[in-house]
């Protein structure tokens, strides 16, 4: 484990494109990364595992330039170098395509690729350079528009600008972290056939993914970090996805039959907690984001949404959490019709909610924990009384939520920012399941999760349900919806396609609905 | 002529005007040793090189006008007492900042403060709180136990100017430029239109204020709108010279305000008003010195602190005479400022037969029939 | 070595800002007394001047204090507008309409002083209120930048004073320059010059301050300032918050206004805002986003102002003490900036030091 395995077919005395010895990284208080080596040899693809806060970003930023590391140093093509700034790293072959990219979205894809690059022509008229980002674009094989503009492209012709624009930059090391997030499986294939591409013209890949099936299906070799050190580097051939699960959380996986009910379990209600009746949500440009979708959510039942991102799960999830308007159609809460959109109303009611981008949306990154847990209970008792607010009420309300989620906190006062984006979505997670007493709305919960945290997370759902909530779990995860569903409904452009019980639910049918396809049969295989 | 150098003796016109608070219960700068002195420290002779007099400027003392004017005091108060110290602050602000500029006067030290302009409340309000400092406040009007006014009567020399501005002028159009309507401003445009119209009655005057003493910028916009206008003969009440330059570009006349100015342009100029306090301020310091100071208000009069300056080249010396003539009269007492004089709304302002006295113009409030621009 | 031995950190610790505060301000005061020194001033005497007309005089105090006076209230107006993640750059604008609104009461009605004071108060803080009331509205319904619209409206604001005291409203009694009459009502003195709007204006800060740490009403306006769309996943009325906080920080600088033309001026006047409605932002980046750092910054605030008075006497011209504010401050923007900074331990690399 120590010794990691060298690809075989390298040439006697070829250094590694990049070798990491002894890196050390530290925040206040945080070990980031600790004794870190890793060896990148050229024409390989190489994995990066870890779950959340493992150190797998922050030992790239220390590659990239981006941090610089307190111990350890840094060797390329077996020369040691001093990475200063981004721009180093860049002229070192070193490129990094981030998960949140990084162009500028009301410029072109041309003026993107150009943006910064010292190669750039000094005065380049708009076909001079969608010219030479067409020439680019084919050299490298992956095919973009030059002329379009960068808001109007979708997230996986986003991706395919961000690689063009290192790769332009002469990448011989491209790092990629969590490409396939955001793709659809169609141009997570296609992003794959570029790397081996890539990869076959003597350069190297690091890639960082949770997604153990694609790990095995890209890489040549895999390393795994667990609390900022290295646990090992593995051949990919040499493992497999559970040996692997298992190497990152360091525990083994409990699967628990999750859609059984354990014993005193709430039953699912006969009654309907929430109900949609037709409802349709027009936005600002006049596009039927959601379209006459009906759903009942019953007590003690988890219902999942599948869909591939973006066909209205979050108008689905706005809806349902009082945060947007519908334009027709009918909300009944508790056996009343609801008239306002009024995510205060909602939340009173027991409607909790972990929303999609919940960093962004759910907290105030300035702002304290305590302020930020408090978020949904401040007009309560005891935290909210006579209008006034008790900080005191709201710390112990946070020390509350932290043990819950068994996150550690050092001190409460400290704005929330400075935790891990793992732990602070731990903590929005609990603070929203506190809410819960009749609805959970959780927008991909697992998104962004390693599996431990996802099994847990799941556990917290199966929880709720247990405890009689109505659940409504939304992910692009086929696994975890049908491991945990009782029903699952797939929305497409809008609609609702179907809501088909878990337990018949298979795959392919789930797939065609998902694809837009009213399966013709209900019985796959029988007679026409 | 000038007055700088004159070394005549000051006529003043003495009226104690009652304060509405003298030092009584109003000394909380210096409580106990104000309540512990049966009188005032000024009312002791004092020591040279103990005495300090501090002078606060509206403008800077490079203005090349009426503070410049004062500073010339101030060193003639250094050059007369050597070993005396003269502490003086430029630009002192028409603000609060006044009244936190004369305290400091107080703390550090200064037994006269001397406000080279108006300060009115600002420099009041700590004279109460200071009964042991002399103060005097040029263009005030309060007189209480410590605190007196000074001015100068330049209302006559406007009149003069007035004169020669009527047979020089084409339009039978005067324009003057002031920085606020105050009573000096109406004083001045009132006094230069009577003088003009004294020579001819159609004549009438278009004024403007700027808000500033001293903006360039906004006196010469100012002096070109009234250019523009038909004015062809331009004077007022400004702290510096901007629109001499107007008047030299456009090919019009100008009499100015402060100090004589025809270096800056020979064509255009005509006179100035011209002030000169250094024998004033000698006298004032001389008294403090001896403990004879007293507060009260002060008019510096033709040929004792204002007078017109030697008139400019192309000035027709027919003109000069005629307004020199009013000069001398007035030397020898002659008040022109007799009615009937009506203002520009029309109403009666001075019947018949009565005359106006320096302290009715001083605080003038109103403009005479043919004035434009003052209310 | 690596090249950069020192890393920011996001946050900085308050007590590391105020270190390098105390550096900054030592340092500025060394350059000042170098250049003072070069210029034929005596350093010494200046400052032992300075110290003995503002901190160690009951008459430099009573200074201190009135000057102190609107610029809690200015810095607390864009503090509490801050909050909420808004730039009410119109507190100089809003603090003459407290004053013109004040002094209307004031020319207009006649009464006992129990009556005319609290009608003067009201009449302050409505005419702030009012003067921030379009770009308010403007902010909250059509979202244009409160920054330019406050801003704007104090020219406007300056120049209705200006032709109120110049006109209609000038004084006709005593012929003071741009000035209305004498006011007959004014707050009483509490010691000395100091009027009691002083221990008023620190009360509203602190309870402010109170207010927003420990009301509901505060806590919504510090989450929609921190991140407005958390605010409206909240259910918290992001738009009614703009427009009661705008309101509210209007209102304080009208009173600013009031309090300054009531207790200190006695008139209105053209140009007696003094900059106290600018200089209270200035107050409130100092103050770092707290109400109750508003003091201490108006404090030191007050002071530089103070100190610029005593050098004027010393024949220090008053744009020489604007620079040295300027320099004082930028200072303290340094130091800010380098509380961020944490010193690296850097080991030194196998044979690469470099």
């Amino acid at each position: 484990m120590n010794n990691p395995a060298a690809p075989s077919g390298m040439a006697p005395g070829t250094p590694p494109v990049l070798q990491l010895r002894g890196i050390g990284k530290f925040f206040p208080g945080v070990i980031a990364n600790k004794d870190v080596d890793l060896d990148v040899w050229p024409g390989e693809i190489h994995a990066l595992l870890g779950e959340n806060g493992a150190g797998k970003s922050t030992l790239m930023n220390v590659v990239t330039g981006i941090y610089q590391p307190e111990e350890g140093e840094t060797i390329l093509d077996g020369y040691g170098q001093t990475f200063t700034s981004p721009q180093d790293a860049i002229r070192a072959g070193i490129g990094m395509v981030h998960q949140h990219f990084k162009l500028v979205q009301a410029f072109t894809v041309a003026e993107n690729i150009h943006l910064g690059w010292d190669e750039a022509p000094r005065l380049a008229s708009p076909a001079v350079m969608e010219a030479r980002t067409r020439e680019i674009s084919e050299r490298f094989g992956f095919p973009v528009d030059p002329a379009a503009r960068v808001c109007d492209l979708s997230a996986g012709e986003q991706q395919r600008v961000e690689i063009l624009r290192v790769l332009a930059r002469r990448a011989r090391l491209l790092i990629m972290d969590e490409p396939t997030a955001v793709l659809t499986p169609e141009e997570t294939g296609e992003l794959f056939r570029a790397l081996r591409a890539f990869r076959a013209q003597g350069n190297a890949v690091i890639i960082i993914s949770h997604k153990l099936d694609e790990v095995m299906e890209i890489s040549d070799r895999v390393s795994v970090l667990r609390g900022g050190r290295k646990v090992g580097t593995f051949r990919t051939v040499d493992c497999n996805p559970s040996m692997l699960a298992a190497t990152m959380v360091g525990r083994d996986i409990v699967r628990r039959d999750m859609r059984a009910r354990p014993e005193g379990a709430a039953p699912i209600a006969p009654q309907p907690i929430m109900q949609l009746r037709h409802v349709s949500v027009r936005d600002d440009r006049g596009v039927d984001t959601l379209r006459d979708v009906s759903l009942d959510l019953h007590g003690g039942e988890i219902l999942g949404i599948a869909g591939v991102a973006g066909n209205g799960q979050r108008e689905l999830t706005h809806v349902l959490t009082g945060l947007m308007a519908r334009t027709s159609g009918e909300i009944v809460l508790d056996g009343s019709v609801v008239d306002r959109a009024d995510p205060a109303l909602f939340a009173h009611a027991g409607v909790g909610h972990i929303p999609e981008d919940r960093l962004r949306s759910a907290l105030a990154p300035s702002l304290s924990i305590t302020t930020n847990m408090a978020l949904r209970e401040y007009t309560v008792p005891p935290i909210g009384r006579h209008g006034l607010y008790d900080a005191g009420a709201a710390g112990m309300l946070a020390h509350d939520i932290a043990d819950l989620a068994q996150v550690r906190i050092p001190d409460f006062g400290m704005p929330i920012r400075n935790l891990s984006g793992g732990n602070q979505q731990r903590l929005v997670a609990r603070r929203e399941i506190r809410i819960a007493s009749r609805v959970l709305v959780a927008a991909y919960p697992a998104r962004g999760l390693d599996i431990g945290a996802i099994a847990t997370m799941l556990g917290y759902l199966t929880d709720l349900r247990d405890q009689g909530v109505a659940v409504v779990f939304i992910s692009e995860d086929l696994e975890d919806l049908l491991n945990v569903s009782d029903r699952i409904g797939v929305m497409f452009h809008g609609r609702m396609m179907d809501v088909i019980d878990a337990e018949n639910a298979d795959i392919a049918t789930i797939g065609m609905l998902m694809g837009g396809r009213e399966p013709t049969d209900r019985q796959p295989g029988g007679p026409q | 002529m000038t007055v700088s150098g004159s070394r005549g003796r000051l006529l003043t016109t003495r009226r104690e005007m009652l304060g509405l608070a003298g030092g009584a219960g109003s000394s909380l700068l210096l409580p106990r040793h104000a309540r512990a002195q049966a009188q005032p420290a000024w009312r002791r002779p004092l020591a040279e090189s103990d005495a300090i007099v501090a002078f606060g400027h509206t403008g800077p003392i490079t203005d090349g006008g009426w503070s410049m004017v004062h500073d010339r005091g101030v060193q003639a108060v250094r050059r007369t007492f050597p070993k005396l110290r003269t502490i003086y602050v430029e630009s002192v602000p028409y603000s609060a900042d006044a009244t936190r500029l004369f305290r400091q006067f107080v703390a550090e030290g200064a037994q006269m403060v001397m406000a080279t302009s108006e300060y009115g409340d600002f420099i009041k309000d700590v004279s109460d709180r200071a009964p042991d400092v002399a103060f005097m406040e040029c263009d005030g009007t309060n007189v209480t136990g410590n605190l007196g006014w000074y001015y100068v009567a330049h209302w006559y020399a406007s009149y003069v100017i007035g004169i020669a501005a009527a047979l020089m002028t084409k339009t039978n159009k005067i324009g003057f430029l002031g920085a606020f309507p105050i009573p000096s401003v109406y004083a001045s445009a009132n006094a230069t239109l009577l003088g003009a119209q004294s020579v001819n009655p159609a004549i009438t005057l278009q004024s403007i204020t700027i808000n500033a003493w001293f903006d360039p910028q906004a006196a010469t916009q100012a002096a070109t709108a009234l250019a523009d206008n038909g004015c062809d003969f331009l004077c007022g009440i400004m702290d510096e010279p901007a629109y001499l330059r107007v008047a030299i570009q456009r090919g019009l006349k100008a009499a100015m305000w402060n100090t004589g100015m025809l270096d800056y342009g020979p064509q255009a100029y005509v006179s100035s008003v011209c002030l000169d306090f250094n024998d004033y301020y000698i006298s004032q310091v001389r008294n403090l010195l001896a403990g004879t100071w007293q507060p009260d208000g002060h008019f510096l009069t033709l040929g004792h602190g204002v007078d017109r300056d030697a008139w400019g080249p192309t000035v027709p010396p027919e003109a000069a005479a005629r307004a020199d003539d009013m000069r001398t009269r007035m030397l020898a007492g002659h008040n022109p400022f007799v009615g009937p004089i009506y203002d520009n709304h029309g109403r009666l302002r001075v019947p018949a037969g009565t005359a106006l006295s320096d302290l009715e113009i001083y605080h003038s409030d109103w403009a005479v029939a043919g004035v434009s621009g003052l209310e | 070595m690596a090249t950069r031995a020192f890393q920011r950190l996001p946050t900085a610790p308050a007590g590391r800002i105020l270190a390098l505060r105390l550096v900054a301000i030592a340092l500025s005061l060394c350059i000042i007394a170098g250049v003072l020194a070069l210029s034929g001033h005596s350093p010494g005497m200046l400052a032992e001047l300075i110290l003995r007309s503002t901190l160690g005089s009951r008459f430099g105090l009573e200074d201190l204090m009135l000057f102190m006076c609107p610029l809690l209230l200015t810095g607390a107006a864009v503090t509490v507008c801050g909050t909420i993640g808004l730039w009410n750059i119109g507190a100089e604008g809003q603090f003459y309409a407290g004053a013109i609104a004040a002094t209307g009461v004031a020319l207009g009605l006649h009464g006992p002083v129990l009556i005319m004071l609290p009608l003067m108060t009201i009449a302050g803080i409505l005419g702030g209120m009012a003067w921030i009331t379009v770009p308010t509205l403007a902010r909250a319904y059509a979202g244009v930048n409160e920054i330019i619209t406050t801003l704007l409206l104090n020219f406007i604001a300056s120049l209705l004073t200006y032709y109120l005291t110049t006109g209609p409203w000038r004084d006709r009694i005593s012929g003071a320059q741009v000035s209305t009459q004498r006011l007959s009502v004014s707050i009483p003195e509490m010691w000395g010059i100091v009027h009691w709007g002083f221990p008023v204006a620190i009360v509203i800060v602190v309870g402010l301050a109170l207010i927003l740490s420990r009301t509901r009403w505060g806590y919504e306006i510090r989450i929609g300032g921190a991140n407005p769309e958390a605010a409206r996943y909240a259910g918290i009325p992001v738009r009614l918050r703009i427009i009661s906080v705008m309101l509210l920080s209007g209102g304080l600088a009208g009173l600013a206004g009031m309090f300054e033309v009531a207790g200190t001026v006695h008139r209105l006047q053209g140009g007696m805002a003094n900059n106290f409605g600018y200089l209270g932002i200035v107050v409130a980046v100092l103050a770092r986003g707290s109400c109750l750092n508003v003091i201490p910054a108006a404090l030191l605030m007050a002071l530089i102002l103070d100190s610029g008075i005593v050098m004027q006497t010393q024949q220090l011209s008053a744009s020489v003490i604007l620079a040295i504010t300027g320099l004082i401050l930028f200072m303290i923007a340094i130091g800010d900036e380098l509380a961020h900074y944490r010193p690296v331990a850097t080991k030194p690399a196998k044979g690469k030091a470099s």
